[in-house]
């Protein structure tokens, strides 16, 4: 019994960490629940490069990422799908407008030199730019505050709506102001005929000395000849040679005295500064996706209103409960005592899911959540599957105690089995579904899991426990209509 | 109640035969009228559907939304072929299916609709833009996870079981997608349901969860193999069969339930998937008692097998119990 006890200690543990984790871990809403827009990105070949490699596809991963942080949507996300698709999502967003037009661009890269005079100035300039992106940070911030909130108010949403619209103001005309900022420095740099295509690498390297890093670059023929005069123009000067991505300067290295005469020949250079190992790949990432002519097309877009996705979590929690109530008032009156503490393994089964979803950072999407719902029928499963077996054994003449271990010891090779099979179809879905099959296969595969728990382990321990008290040592609470009392419990 | 189903199993087999044969010629239907065996959603043949609601605090909304002004106002966009329908309670919403457009003709039509039908509802709007190759990689890849998961499943039963379980599992299986397949072949033609891709992923839960049915029959029937060796496999799938009948009903019931639950008040979009579940899960219960059992006791009987105890133990010193 002290086993018992035990696990009875354990699984009350496990159930109070889970409502903790549920009340201070905020759950990720995909954007068919929270609104927003979704993008599908198609990096495609051309002539020059037929085929994407993981390299390429990075690197342009890269340049959408610079170009969406543009926009000024607070939680965005860029990730890879597959060989050559990027997946764009933009929550809160209504109108894709601006997005699909911006994010489906070939990248521009240029390198340009500053003009004579305008040293101060650029200083200037590139204050106030800092001023407006730690402005935008705040703004953010609070709009990730906000969205947080955003579950609770679910039911009453037309609270939140005008302050949001301020925020979103605020936000508006701050990106405007980057913009602004962006194009005036970029006007302090004059054409120098430079750009991406005549790049031909750009990696990461350590320095010689010191643990500092350094990023290399190298042009094609054409652009050695272009860059030795870009840099012996600003040799030595002071002024900065500007390296601008999608009209944005993302590096102003100046050029050493020394190449004053012939400029950098060669074609090939190394930018340092204080570079570490990160920031050094980071802008050699931006330069390699800079130099990639591929053409990027948006060949997916789903958009979603905020109004259109609360009411779909408020509709399928509606459903999940109504579900659920119903499940439990059903192994309650068929199964009696092991029914309702089989009611109770559900509820931590359900509370201990939710917090896993949580805790691995699960986004909860509208097929996430059928999911959810239909797992809580296959935790159900095994404890029907067990209670029908201690019946079997109970009407077989066995003692009760004999009955409910056998009875969990029997079911336990057909539960393992099934859960199993189901394991294998969700991981043939989670490899090779597409992201809708993905995040469903997911949270199945993880009830599924956590149900192999509690429908063995804790609705036993709870038997087991209750088992132990004499006023529900009665068989007559476990399979009624039995006849005569085969034996003393 | 005891169900003698190895002697039944004809009638069985025949309503199966029959229900598979009714979704193949909806099907079969289908593929003329769609080029598909069932009526294609917008994930699959690519287009745009935009759905958007009249937004009442600034609009008049009187009236419903006049369906032959958007179809002029369509006609002026060159998109007389785009699908319209006016829904919701008060006919204030609107949706539009067209070809795949680009940015421009979406902000055009947008901008447009609202010059014509009044201010829209930003916060509840819809716009779903999917280019045509979309759908082929989400089939695609479905069809790829679905192989991969028939072989993962049938490698693990054979193990677990034998090679014959396994094989007449899948079967069991088939049955099932089958049956969903062309009761949503006759919804497409009846009611003009269309298929998504979360109509892939119910096909795919419908496979996990049909094994799940069949390996607890399966299980019991191993079971009791072992336990008597010397009698009739038919017997013996008899009896496990209705061993684990409580069981069958109790699971699909408290599973079933749920989704009913989902179809009642769930959201729109999740109405039919949770429909092609229900259907999924009542095939699948009914192949796991009714088919998958007298599959193997079939084979079993016609691969000479029908006693365990004489032919997987060859010698007969082994046999004594």
């Amino acid at each position: 019994m002290g086993k018992q006890r035990l696990l009875l200690a354990l699984i009350l543990g496990l159930a109070i960490g889970a409502i903790v984790i549920i009340s201070t871990i905020p759950t990720r809403l995909g954007l068919d629940l929270r609104g927003g827009t979704q993008l599908t990105l198609q990096v495609e070949t051309t002539d020059k490069i037929p085929t994407i490699t993981d390299q390429d596809l990075e690197a342009v991963q890269r340049v959408i990422s610079d170009r969406v942080n543009e926009l000024g949507v607070s939680e965005t996300s860029v990730q890879q799908l597959g060989q050559n698709q990027l997946l764009v999502q933009l929550p809160g967003v209504s109108n894709p407008e601006q997005a699909q037009r911006v994010l489906g661009e070939t990248a521009q890269l240029e390198f340009r030199a500053q003009s004579p005079g305008t040293e101060q100035q650029f200083q200037i300039e590139n204050q106030i730019l800092q001023q407006h992106q730690l402005e935008l940070l705040a703004l953010q911030q609070q709009a990730d505050v906000d969205s947080q909130t955003l579950l609770e108010s679910a039911t009453n949403s037309d609270d939140a709506t005008d302050s949001d619209a301020e925020l979103e103001q605020q936000i508006q005309s701050v990106q405007s102001a980057i913009q602004e900022s962006n194009r005036a420095i970029r006007d302090l740099f004059a054409d120098a005929d430079l750009t991406g295509q005549a790049l031909t690498d750009a990696y990461a390297q350590p320095r010689q000395s010191g643990n500092l890093w350094e990023v290399a670059i190298a042009f094609d023929s054409s652009g050695a000849g272009k860059f030795a005069e870009l840099s012996r123009n600003i040799a030595g000067t002071g002024r900065s040679l500007g390296i601008f991505l999608d009209n944005r300067l993302i590096s102003a290295p100046t050029v050493d005295v020394q190449y004053a005469e012939t400029g950098i020949t060669g074609g090939r250079a190394t930018i340092s500064g204080s570079f570490d190992a990160d920031s050094a790949s980071d802008l050699a990432i931006q330069l390699r996706g800079g130099a990639l002519p591929l053409p990027v097309a948006v060949v997916e877009t789903r958009t979603v209103g905020p109004t259109l996705g609360q009411d779909s979590i408020r509709r399928s929690l509606y459903a999940a409960i109504v579900g659920l109530i119903l499940v439990l008032i059903f192994m309650a009156v068929y199964y009696r005592l092991p029914g309702v503490l089989a009611d109770v393994a559900l509820v931590v089964y359900a509370l201990l899911t939710l917090a896993a979803f949580n805790v691995f950072g699960v986004t909860l999407t509208l097929p996430g959540i059928a999911g959810f719902i239909l797992s809580i029928g296959m935790a159900v499963d095994a404890n029907v599957l067990i209670f029908e077996r201690t019946r079997e054994e109970l009407r077989s003449g066995k003692t009760l105690y004999r009955s409910v271990e056998s009875g969990f010891y029997r079911a336990f090779s057909s539960i393992l089995d099934s859960n199993v099979t189901t394991l294998i179809a969700c991981a043939a879905l989670f490899w090779f579904g597409a992201g809708l099959v993905k995040g469903f296969a997911l949270t199945l595969a993880i009830g599924v899991v956590i149900s192999l728990f509690t429908a063995v382990t804790c609705s036993r321990t709870l038997l087991l426990v209750s088992l132990g008290l004499p006023q529900f040592r009665k068989p007559a609470l476990f399979c009624p209509g039995l006849s005569p009392a085969p034996a003393k419990p | 109640m005891k169900l003698d189903i190895i002697r039944q199993r004809s009638f069985w087999w025949l309503i199966s035969s029959l229900v598979i044969l009714a979704g193949l010629i909806g099907m079969i239907i289908s593929w003329q009228q769609f080029s598909a065996p069932l009526r294609p959603g917008l994930d699959f043949v690519g287009g745009t559907r935009i759905q958007v609601t009249r937004d009442c605090s600034a609009a008049n909304c009187d009236a419903p939304i006049d369906l032959a002004t958007v179809r002029s106002l369509l006609a002026d966009e060159d998109l007389e072929t785009a699908v319209i329908q006016v829904t919701g309670d008060e006919g204030q919403s609107l949706s539009i299916r067209t070809r795949n457009l680009d940015v421009d003709e979406e902000s055009t039509l947008r901008a447009s609709l609202e010059s014509e039908i009044g201010p829209l509802d930003n916060r509840s709007i819809q716009i779903d833009s999917v280019g045509p190759l979309i759908g082929q990689q989400l089939f695609a890849s479905g069809l790829l996870a679905l192989i991969v998961a028939f072989a993962g499943i049938v490698i693990y039963l054979s193990v677990r079981f034998q090679l014959d379980y396994a094989l007449l599992a899948i079967v069991a299986l088939l049955h099932d997608v089958v049956v969903t397949l062309g009761l949503f072949a006759w919804l497409g033609l009846l009611l003009e349901v269309e298929v998504n891709s979360l109509f892939i992923v119910a096909l795919l839960t419908i496979v996990g969860f049909s094994v799940n049915d069949t390996v607890v029959i399966y299980d019991r029937i191993r079971e009791n193999i072992k336990l008597h060796p010397e009698r009739h496999i038919n017997d013996l799938v008899d009896d496990g069969v209705n061993q684990t009948l409580t069981r069958s009903i109790n699971t699909t019931l408290t599973t079933v339930l749920p989704l009913v639950a989902i179809v009642l008040f769930g959201g729109e979009t999740l109405k039919f998937f949770a429909l092609a579940l229900i259907a999924g899960f009542i095939a699948g219960a009914y192949s796991s008692i009714f088919i998958a059992s007298t599959l193997l006791a079939w084979w079993r009987v016609k691969s000479g097998k029908a006693v365990a105890g004489l032919t997987e133990v060859p010698q007969p010193a082994e046999e004594l119990p």
